[in-house]
């Protein structure tokens, strides 16, 4: 079950479920799919609250609305509106991007902070790309990249109603207009993210091709003490193709 | 009728190429071509506009990026030097692609700048640009058309003010002191071009009382037509034939069978043109919600389908030069041939006040062009001029 909540203005579609220790799931840009296990898997353990991002699901996108530092304040707005103390902050992908623009400015309702696969740095030298460019290559490509098993992340858009296909057209839209240029990172983000004051934990998939564990060790690097966790049998998206061992290592 | 001849100026001798790697275009290697023969090609072009206006024919130009297709890589440079190369003919960029443009007051001053060149004979297309067309550029495509009409009015502004400074602190583009110079001879701004292939586009080309074009397809350009003629009747004023235009491609020869080969030679660039790898096709946010939603639910669209006005589907990779004439996506035949096939789609489409004159694909020669050009011009475009809103239109 969802429910709609306004925030800043924005009118957000929320998925709850699950008690105990908050926990604040920020989605990867491919969308939350709430129906997939791992939103139960989270909630076994905890209080889980999953947002649908500005113009994904039936989320607003105002039209003064556009950049991830939008994002970021606004989802430390929702934790304030929610009065959620000790969270646990997870995001992935995408998610993992907004998560850490998050941490930079305040951790104060969080106390661990988990980034799974995050975009949003730039690491390497301008002729080499730390994150695949999704949108140059045929979605076959970025199946086999983003995948471990491709099975795993087939949707069938032919079976799924108007509505939600409408929800993930918009979802695309909206992953452009936060990401397109600089391309899915913010070049300074780098430079702040010694800022980060609370235990940060990286996972990432063994067979993820759109972002390296180059690139992971990139972000260890500028992170006080985190520490980075592979995952076997998953690509890209943990969460999605490993829910139980993404959901036991959070717990 | 008045007639615009353009010419994609097309680099065809690596299309096969192109086409055996599935792609023409962004992701098409440069190696593929040759710069010396592409320098030879330029100024086989550029004569062929030069004899334009030798035979009464105005003139457009377009512009594309990173493709074999068209090597039109800026209007405003090719259109400089048809400037100088012409005396009559009036000179349309369709267009400058300003959503994909950073800075739209340089695009305001090379605009003013052309027009003083020209002695006030610019025709100024405003257009959105094709959806392969965001990679070269690298402009983001979420919200496109909110970019374009900030561009659009900040252009329209830097033209028509002349008293100095001011400033722009929009959503996308911001200035302190826009100042242009020189300034266009035409004032307020040069006549003013769009293009689209919805009735949406229609509405909003109305609602500025701006020139709407588009092209290949006589079903889709007849609701566009509709949609402004209606529109402008709201607003109080009636939208005549010269609000409209519409390109096809044209081969005209002493005898049908020439005029179809000609036509043939230059519809390869239709067969080729739209062959891009696929995530160049169709980029997040360039396509309206409805038709991304068609597009999910019958995955990419590997070919262009365009209904006829009989109602067939043709498939624009593989159509003959006859069923493109059944889409009015070709006008072919002798001058008589080819009058009365325009002037029985000006019947259909309500009035066309431009016919924008295809004429010139890539493979076409040197010599067929220039007499698809002449005998075009010389035989089938005066006769054009008389053509104006159809009678059955005049009496609705």
């Amino acid at each position: 079950m969802s429910r709609h909540l306004t925030v800043s203005g924005v009118s957000l579609e929320l998925e709850e479920r699950g008690s105990g220790r908050p926990l604040l799931f920020l989605h990867p840009g491919e969308g939350l799919q709430p129906n997939r296990p791992w939103l139960d898997a989270l909630a076994r353990t905890h209080r889980v609250i999953a947002p649908h991002h500005p113009g994904f699901g039936g989320s607003a996108l105002p039209d003064w609305f556009g950049t991830v530092d939008d994002l970021a304040y606004l989802y430390l707005d929702l934790a304030a509106e929610l009065k959620l103390e000790n969270a646990v902050l997870v995001g992935a992908c995408f998610g993992g991007w907004i998560a850490a623009e998050m941490a930079v400015r305040n951790t104060e309702r969080f106390d661990s902070l988990i980034l799974s696969a995050p975009l949003g740095i730039k690491v390497r030298g301008v002729l080499d790309r730390d994150i695949v460019d999704m949108h140059s290559i045929p979605r076959s490509e970025f199946m086999r990249l983003a995948w471990a098993d491709q099975a795993k992340g087939e949707i069938d858009y032919m079976a799924l109603p108007d509505a939600e296909l409408a929800g993930i057209a918009r979802g695309r839209e909206s992953l452009a207009v936060f990401g397109w240029k600089p391309y899915m990172h913010n070049p300074r983000l780098k430079r702040w993210l010694h800022r980060i004051d609370i235990p940060t934990r990286l996972l990432w998939g063994e067979q993820d091709g759109i972002v390296s564990l180059d690139y992971a060790e990139g972000w260890k690097a500028e992170i006080a003490g985190a520490t980075l966790t592979t995952i076997p049998n998953a690509g890209h998206y943990p969460h999605w193709e490993q829910p139980d061992a993404f959901a036991s290592l959070i717990s | 009728m008045k007639t615009w001849y353009f010419s994609e100026m097309a680099y065809h001798p690596a299309w096969d190429k192109g086409l055996e790697r599935g792609s023409l275009r962004v992701n098409f290697p440069s190696e593929n071509l040759d710069p010396v023969e592409a320098g030879t090609l330029l100024n086989r072009y550029l004569d062929e506009f030069a004899l334009c206006d030798e035979v009464g024919l105005n003139i457009m130009v377009n512009e594309h990026h990173s493709t074999a297709t068209c090597m039109t890589v800026s209007v405003p440079m090719a259109l400089s030097i048809i400037a100088r190369e012409t005396k009559k003919a009036r000179l349309l960029t369709l267009g400058n692609p300003i959503a994909n443009r950073p800075d739209p007051v340089r695009v305001a001053e090379e605009m003013a700048w052309l027009d003083c060149l020209c002695g006030g004979r610019l025709e100024m297309g405003l257009v959105k640009g094709a959806p392969y067309e965001i990679a070269p550029a690298n402009s983001n495509p979420g919200r496109l058309m909110r970019r374009y009409w900030e561009a659009h009015d900040l252009i329209v502004k830097a033209l028509s003010t002349h008293t100095g400074p001011f400033s722009w602190e929009g959503e996308f583009f911001q200035y302190r002191n826009v100042n242009i110079w020189p300034r266009p001879i035409q004032q307020p701004t040069p006549p003013i071009w769009m293009t689209g292939m919805s009735v949406e586009t229609g509405v909003l080309a109305a609602e500025r009382g701006h020139v709407v074009g588009t092209l290949l397809s006589g079903g889709l350009a007849k609701p566009m037509y509709d949609a402004y003629r209606k529109r402008a009747r709201e607003l109080g004023w009636e939208a005549g034939p010269d609000r409209m235009a519409y390109a096809a491609i044209i081969g005209v020869g002493k005898t049908r069978e020439e005029g179809l080969r000609r036509a043939d030679i230059i519809a390869e660039y239709v067969r080729t043109a739209p062959v891009v790898a696929e995530p160049f096709s169709n980029p997040p946010g360039y396509n309206s919600l409805g038709a991304n939603v068609a597009i999910l639910k019958s995955g990419p669209r590997a070919n262009r389908i365009v209904t006829d006005r009989h109602g067939v589907q043709i498939n624009h990779r593989t159509a003959t030069v006859e069923q493109f004439m059944d889409t009015e996506t070709v006008f072919a035949g002798t001058p008589d041939d080819v009058f009365n096939q325009i002037k029985a789609f000006n019947t259909r489409m309500g009035g066309v006040g431009h016919l924008l004159f295809f004429g010139q694909g890539g493979h076409l020669s040197h010599q067929d062009a220039k007499d698809n050009i002449n005998l075009f011009g010389k035989e089938v475009a005066p006769r054009l001029l008389e053509l104006g809103v159809p009678e059955a239109a005049a009496a609705e």
